[in-house]
């Protein structure tokens, strides 16, 4: 019910964002319409304008803002979000061209005012954003120049198109209006030196250093690390938080990891980071004793947030890191309630954690299911992909409301399995699951 | 069910917009 009722207070905080600068425009003195699509065309390139300097909200990571939901899911989010933004600014000059096309005639040098042209580079410099980051990985753009390009980008758009609607002048060139429409756009760019300045310079005064670094099974490895000189923080199981290793906070280069250690051993932060990318595939090159920067806790992926007679989790690859904190933790605080894990992975030799798993098989009243798509010979355990088959024959017969389920892994898996526990009668209520690789 | 809901919302929150843009419109213009 907290997180509920919070959830619903910050849509509202966020309809409220994007609705007024709508509000602004309807409030007397109004102008004479200027025609039907015309109007419609300036209302959209307005309320996309509001979103636009929302989606910088989004990504502050304020925590209380983003517990009700967990973070993932407001990156998600935000993507859509942006995409809904986009169509209505790329509408606003549409219509204004099909409806007029004379104004073709003013793109031209000599003719252009200042404010048209900052109208096409906003749209110019969204263009570029929603290309880079909907084809980053096709178009082989390195994720630490992404963000770099990505913030870079954003605050050009967005202050292009503040400096076209304060040019252009229609509808806010009452004095108070003006004043609104100027403290909302100061709010956004006060937010951006909060983002950009504030929370890093935070994060610097609360360093970690590496204490162990672990080679894992499957081309991944741990990293160990203790806070210095403060005392750290405490998370839920399952949660992540960002983590800036060779760099300072301010160089945007930090990546999101989730803890694999023991809730109930904050004092010692345990992350599982396997080789995918330029930036772990450089983890294993990490040092004892380095300086490291956590920016966390984050995320609602935690059995803390969902109390239940028993738990099922579905993990694919390294998705099994958030759960293995989870096993952890239950396992630390001697939980004995039914656990169900069904960990799917390419081969067994490379299987994350496998021994130590085993090893909480006893520890907890937990059942393992292995499916392997590439089994050694003479493997007795399920082999191939999860199916709903394999589901029906692991999952209990009857779901029960006091059975929580969890799903961490690519978003094309997690979709996958919310769709067939959901056809084996599982409320998605039920289901909780962890994003991540969005970008 | 998040992301279902993430979609949801930003399709509504659109919806919602377009609606406003269109309600503006006419009372400007008629």
């Amino acid at each position: 019910m907290y997180y509920i009722f919070w959830g619903l207070l910050w849509v509202g905080v966020y309809l409220a964002l994007i609705l007024a600068p709508l509000v602004v425009l309807l409030v007397s003195p109004v102008p004479a319409g200027s025609g039907f699509w015309w109007d419609v065309s300036l209302a959209l390139g307005f309320a996309g304008t509001a979103m636009m300097g929302t989606l910088f909200f989004q990504t502050a990571r304020f925590r209380r803002a983003s517990a009700p939901f967990g973070i993932d899911i407001i990156y998600y989010f935000h993507r859509q979000i942006s995409l809904v933004a986009f169509t209505f600014i790329l509408a606003h000059p549409l219509l204004l061209l099909t409806v007029e096309p004379s104004l073709w005639g003013f793109f031209r040098p000599a003719v252009a005012p200042w404010h048209l042209w900052a109208g096409a580079g906003s749209l110019l410099a969204l263009c570029l954003l929603l290309v880079s980051s909907l084809y980053r990985k096709p178009l082989h753009i390195n994720y630490d120049r992404w963000r770099v390009g990505h913030a870079v980008l954003a605050t050009l758009s967005l202050g292009f198109a503040i400096a076209h609607i304060e040019g252009v002048g229609h509808y806010v060139d009452a004095p108070w209006k003006k004043m609104l429409w100027g403290l909302i756009s100061l709010s956004w760019l006060l937010l951006l030196a909060y983002v950009r300045l504030i929370k890093p310079a935070l994060l610097l005064r609360r360093p970690f250093r590496v204490t162990e670094v672990i080679a894992e099974r499957g081309d991944a490895w741990t990293l160990q690390l203790a806070p210095e000189g403060h005392a750290g923080f405490s998370f839920q199981p399952g949660q992540f938080a960002w983590l800036t290793v060779w760099d300072s906070p301010f160089a945007l280069k930090e990546h999101p990891f989730s803890f694999a250690s023991s809730a109930e051993h904050p004092g010692a932060l345990r992350f599982t980071i396997k080789a995918l990318g330029d930036f772990t595939s450089r983890i294993k090159d990490v040092t004892v004793g380095q300086q490291v920067y956590v920016d966390g806790p984050y995320g609602s992926f935690s059995t803390d947030r969902q109390t239940a007679d028993s738990y099922v989790f579905i993990a694919g690859g390294i998705g099994i890191v958030p759960i293995m904190g989870i096993l952890r933790t239950l396992a630390d605080r001697a939980d004995r309630r039914p656990l169900l894990l069904i960990y799917a992975y390419h081969t067994w030799e490379r299987l994350t954690f496998r021994e130590e798993l085993e090893t909480l098989r006893v520890q907890l009243d937990l059942n393992l299911v292995f499916v392997l798509k590439e089994p050694p010979k003479g493997w007795q355990g399920e082999v191939g992909l999860i199916s709903a088959e394999l589901l029906a024959r692991h999952l209990p017969q009857q779901h029960s409301d006091r059975q929580e389920y969890f799903i961490c892994g690519p978003v094309a898996m997690i979709q996958f399995s919310e769709k067939l526990l959901n056809s084996l009668g599982v409320p998605l209520s039920k289901i909780h699951s962890e994003l991540f690789d969005l970008v | 069910m998040r992301i279902l809901l993430a979609k949801l919302l930003a399709l509504l929150i659109g919806m919602l917009i377009l609606a406003l843009a269109v309600l503006f419109s006419l009372e400007q213009n008629l």
